[in-house]
């Protein structure tokens, strides 16, 4: 007994922590191999009977992974971007280029105190950037990425959309009140004010295509835009689409209409009295709402995932199991031949080069070679992989735009916001609905 | 300097003058007692001759045995600084009345000389210290308000107003001492 | 937790007692602080609805350690009280207590962004003491130098003023321009911000081979740089709409404020202190004064832009005319100045600073006041507010240029 003991106060704090957890794991896994070997097929079949729910969980914890990176490469595209345009150089010390600084900024984030300053309502508080947090991701679920590449094809999709995103502001709000600061409480009643009075030209601007469109799904919508880009929607409803852009950049609190946060008045708006990782919330939700408001203009006018023209049908007939034996050798003797192959040239062109790292180079190389071989094989060759490649470049085109704006344009006024909204933008979205309605019928008949 | 001025001023505000009126360089000096203040800068505001409109300085003075507030005034009708000094504040009680009725932008530099001197100036509606805490009790521009330590003596000698406490007035300000001065480097 | 009462009187903002209660966590109205002035009792007695916002001394845009407590209807600004003294050290107190060269580099900080305005005024007003007569050549130099910090001055406010309208870019830019210019009058005076070169009778160094390089290259595209920064902001319909009519003041509210500079001229008073009552070498110099009959933001924005290219002028003509001969007047080490007053005005960029000298007769100045442009047009931000939004205020703010080691002195 005393051995145990005494082994026992020998060990470390972290040495306590693995020794504690390895028999614990331990029993788990053996439990759980015995409940699948026991229950197995029952489990099967129930997963099997739900596949939608399945599928649901499956997608949201994608989608939950998903978003951290996707608000990480926003946010070093936004401080690599406005650097560029302000004549800096930017962040050049994390990673190549600094591409890791972001990853970096989201560590420090997460290793701040996280502080909740006296007389806050701590409930709200807390709560107030789950909901923000929530809300961004939550639309997400509806985004067609790519062909079959889509958490749920709702038919409401659009209206799912909307309604969800703007809870985001329900929680901007919980932030402002419950901080207990007058800067907060200005920034979380300006969100409300300017979010609700942007829903309705924003919801407007797209009522025109829907009649268009006649569908509220989103994959609805991106498959009626297949063909050459003439046919996307952007060219049927372009005042629709200016309207829709100006207020997404107003709903997704983007300069010029960032004054929720507009620093030089009300220092950080209902951001100020955060820390930590619930800043980090609301601040990755920023980055979030910037690129699902992106890839909502491109799913609803710049088609989606279709490639601008009709791609024509390659397919490459590669049939592994055809080849038979050999393709172990292949696969056995083609990295090491590629990489000397690549190696060559290095190795006996610069005679300062070392044969080791020349050898590092040629594998570098080769799997460059050979990755982007099976990136184009599978372009040609998959509909999801060349849609979600369209996709992504068509999202990020716009989320360039967002971060252009935010370093030309000064902020406007929340007097001039408002009266742009109500005085121009609804009038004008009301327009084109009555424009488009009139050509349907006038078309129709 | 402007001859005609002096021989204006001292037409209009003869019996007002404190002292002479003197010239040198590009000023024009008169002095009045605190008394007259309102009277003379409205008629210099005022009156088509003089058109004083720009208050360009308004300060504080502790001559060691009074108080002067002095204003620097700007016209297009001639070529200098008019320097108005109300004279003879009583350095325990030092008042004069305020010139924010003419310019209310002189209500901070009276807040400042009012901060710095403790002169009160009746009129001024905010008339609260301005750079110093408001639970503070001394004037730190007085002449009786000396620096504590040595730091900023100079390595060339001379009088120190610290060690010397109160400058002798008679010398310092109210002299006759002609105004031309040996040219140095000339 | 009951929420206190908000309306009725308030405590003072530089009241003492008006701390943090750690027990409720909230800032309790303690009983009222009986109002030293009729201002104040006005001021922070609340009408229905309307709160009290302190702002500062720590804030993105207060442009310095300047507190400003507002009184909020919502997001209206219905009165302000700025509250000063969070950089005061006493200048004047110092400068009373150090010798007549000292006293340059004790006022050097003051306006740290132009601080060769600072020395000036104090310098003339030294030299009208000891009727010396400065060399022409120093006079040259003097301009020179100062108005190529006038410049780099104008270019910063550019991109504060932006930065406070909620643009990024611009003040990245405008500081390239400044450290263009900074880096050439380090070359020349040996200091990049406080530059501490004038001198009393003259200045502290010739024109060196790398300052006029740097000079002439900079000169060669300033022009064509400096317009191609205004597109950024000039043709901007945002910045345009933000700026225009914003804080008017007419010309008779202008003078009631005594305010000088780019801010009185931009309600169409062509008072320029180098033309109303020149000084140094300025009567030989042809350039204009503009002015601007409008009176708001953006006047006073377009003025100082305008003012650049005057500078630009100036300069031009400042390297054409540069006599040679000495830089210094002779004089003795120690300055003894008989008694006498002196007062000395300058313009720059952001009003008249001027300079009152007392001196007895002793090494050291008996009575020093210097008056400093930046402490007036700060006052009459609280006239110019009127019933403006939040944002405005920081933007009317910027737009009067003021800047907070001048306004403390």
């Amino acid at each position: 007994m005393t051995a145990i003991a005494r082994t026992w106060g020998r060990l470390t704090l972290p040495g306590k922590v693995v020794f504690t957890l390895v028999p614990i794991l331990a029993a788990l896994t053996v439990g759980l191999i015995a409940v699948i070997a026991i229950f197995g097929g029952a489990i099967w079949d129930i997963l099997l009977a739900n596949l939608g729910i399945v599928r649901f969980v499956i997608a949201v914890t994608i989608i939950l992974l998903v978003t951290i990176p996707i608000a990480f490469l926003n946010i070093y595209l936004e401080m690599k971007v406005i650097a560029l345009m302000n004549l800096r150089v930017g962040p050049d010390r994390v990673g190549p280029w600094g591409s890791l600084l972001s990853v970096v900024h989201g560590l420090k984030v997460l290793m701040k105190e996280d502080f909740t300053p006296t007389g806050a309502d701590a409930v709200v508080f807390t709560w107030a950037p789950v909901v923000t947090y929530g809300a961004a991701v939550m639309t997400v679920l509806v985004l067609p990425f790519a062909p079959g590449l889509i958490a749920q094809d709702f038919n409401i999709g659009l209206l799912y959309f909307f309604a969800v995103g703007g809870m985001g502001v329900v929680g901007l709000l919980m932030a402002g009140w419950a901080s207990f600061n007058k800067y907060s409480l200005l920034g979380g009643l300006r969100s409300a004010a300017q979010i609700i009075s942007y829903e309705i030209p924003l919801t407007l601007s797209v009522v025109g295509l829907l009649i268009l469109a006649g569908t509220m799904s989103l994959n609805g919508i991106v498959e009626q835009q297949s063909g050459w880009f003439t046919d996307w929607f952007v060219f049927r409803q372009p005042l629709g689409f200016l309207i829709f852009f100006i207020a997404a950049t107003a709903e997704g609190n983007r300069t010029p209409f960032d004054l929720t946060e507009a620093d030089s008045e009300i220092v950080a708006g209902f951001a100020t009295e955060y820390s930590g990782m619930r800043f980090g919330f609301f601040f990755f939700a920023e980055y979030v709402n910037v690129f699902i408001l992106s890839a909502l203009a491109v799913v609803l006018f710049f088609g989606g995932w279709n490639a601008p023209f009709p791609f024509p049908a390659i397919s490459i007939p590669i049939d592994l199991a055809a080849i038979g034996l050999p393709l172990l050798f292949l696969i056995a003797l083609v990295p090491p031949i590629a990489t000397l192959i690549f190696a060559a040239p290095f190795y006996l062109m610069r005679s300062s080069m070392r044969w080791w790292v020349a050898l590092i180079v040629g594998f570098v190389l080769f799997n460059v070679v050979a990755g982007g071989l099976v990136f184009a094989w599978a372009f040609v060759s998959f509909d999801w992989v060349a849609g979600l490649v369209w996709f992504l470049a068509k999202t990020f085109g716009f989320v360039f735009v967002f971060v252009w704006m935010r370093g030309t344009l000064p902020r406007v006024r929340i007097d001039q916001l408002m009266g742009f909204a109500w005085k121009w933008l609804l009038p004008a979205a009301l327009l084109n609905l009555f424009v488009t309605a009139a050509a349907v019928v006038v078309v129709g008949s | 300097m402007d001859r005609a001025l002096k021989g204006r001023l001292e037409a209009r505000f003869g019996a007002m003058l404190a002292g002479p009126i003197r010239q040198r360089h590009d000023e024009t000096e008169m002095r009045i007692g605190p008394g007259d203040v309102t009277e003379v800068l409205r008629a210099l505001h005022d009156e088509p001759d003089f058109r004083f409109e720009m208050l360009s300085d308004l300060a504080g003075v502790d001559t060691g045995d009074h108080m002067q507030v002095v204003y620097h005034l700007w016209s297009d009708s001639t070529a200098d600084w008019l320097r108005v000094i109300a004279d003879g504040l009583s350095r325990e009680d030092p008042r004069a009345p305020s010139a924010t009725f003419l310019w209310k932008g002189a209500e901070w530099m009276e807040r400042e000389a009012y901060d710095m001197f403790g002169i009160t100036f009746e009129g001024n509606r905010d008339l609260r210290r301005i750079y110093m805490p408001p639970d503070y009790t001394s004037f730190p521009l007085r002449k009786d308000f000396l620096l504590p330590d040595d730091a900023a003596r100079s390595p060339g000698g001379g009088v120190r107003h610290m060690e010397r406490g109160h400058a002798p007035a008679s010398r310092a300000e109210g002299s006759d001492a002609p105004d031309t001065i040996r040219r140095l480097g000339a | 937790m009951t929420a206190p009462s908000r309306t009725g009187p308030q405590p003072s903002a530089d009241d003492p007692r008006v701390m943090l209660d750690r027990d409720i966590g909230v800032f309790e109205p303690v009983p009222p602080y009986p109002p030293r002035t009729e201002r104040e009792a006005e001021f922070y007695t609340l009408g229905d609805g309307q709160m009290l916002l302190n702002m500062g001394p720590q804030h993105p845009s207060t442009h310095g350690v300047l507190r400003v407590v507002l009184k909020l209807d919502g997001e209206k600004v219905v009165d302000l009280d700025p509250v000063l003294g969070y950089l005061h050290r006493g200048v004047e107190k110092l400068c009373e207590n150090a010798d007549y060269h000292q006293v340059i580099s004790q006022v050097d900080p003051l306006e740290y962004i132009s601080s060769l305005f600072c020395e000036w005024s104090p310098v003339i007003a030294f030299e009208k003491l000891l009727d010396v007569d400065v060399p022409r050549r120093a006079e040259y130099i003097r301009v020179l130098s100062g108005e190529l910090n006038r410049i780099a001055s104008h270019a910063l406010f550019m991109g504060w003023f932006a930065l406070d309208l909620g643009g990024l870019t611009p003040i990245l830019w405008s500081f390239i321009e400044r450290d263009e210019i900074v880096e050439m009058l380090a070359a020349l005076t040996g200091q990049r911000m406080l530059f501490n070169y004038f001198r009393i009778g003259g200045v502290n160094g010739d024109l060196n081979h790398e300052f006029m390089s740097r000079l002439g290259d900079w000169m060669s595209r300033a022009t064509k740089q400096i317009e191609s920064n205004l597109t950024l902001l000039n043709q901007n319909e945002i910045f345009v709409r933000r700026a225009r009519g914003l804080g008017v003041i007419d010309t008779a509210g202008a003078l009631r404020m005594c305010m000088t500079g780019p801010n009185l001229r931009a309600t169409g008073v062509p008072f320029d202190v180098r033309r109303a009552h020149p000084y140094s070498v300025y009567p030989e110099l042809d350039f204009d004064v503009p002015t601007r009959t409008e009176g708001d933001s953006l006047a006073r924005y377009l003025l100082r832009m305008e003012e650049i290219k005057q500078s630009i002028r100036i300069i031009d003509q400042c390297l054409h005319q540069m006599p040679d001969g000495p830089i210094m007047a002779k004089l003795p080490r120690l300055l003894r100045p008989r008694p006498g007053r002196a007062y000395a005005a300058i313009e720059g960029p952001r009003g008249q600073y001027s300079t009152y000298a007392i001196s007895d007769g002793t090494d050291q100045p008996f009575r020093m006041r210097i008056h400093d442009p930046s402490f007036i047009h700060l006052q009459s931000v609280g006239v110019l507010m009127q019933n403006n939004l939040i944002a405005d205020t920081m933007a009317i703010m910027a737009s009067l240029d003021p800047v907070m080691g001048g306004v403390d002195k």
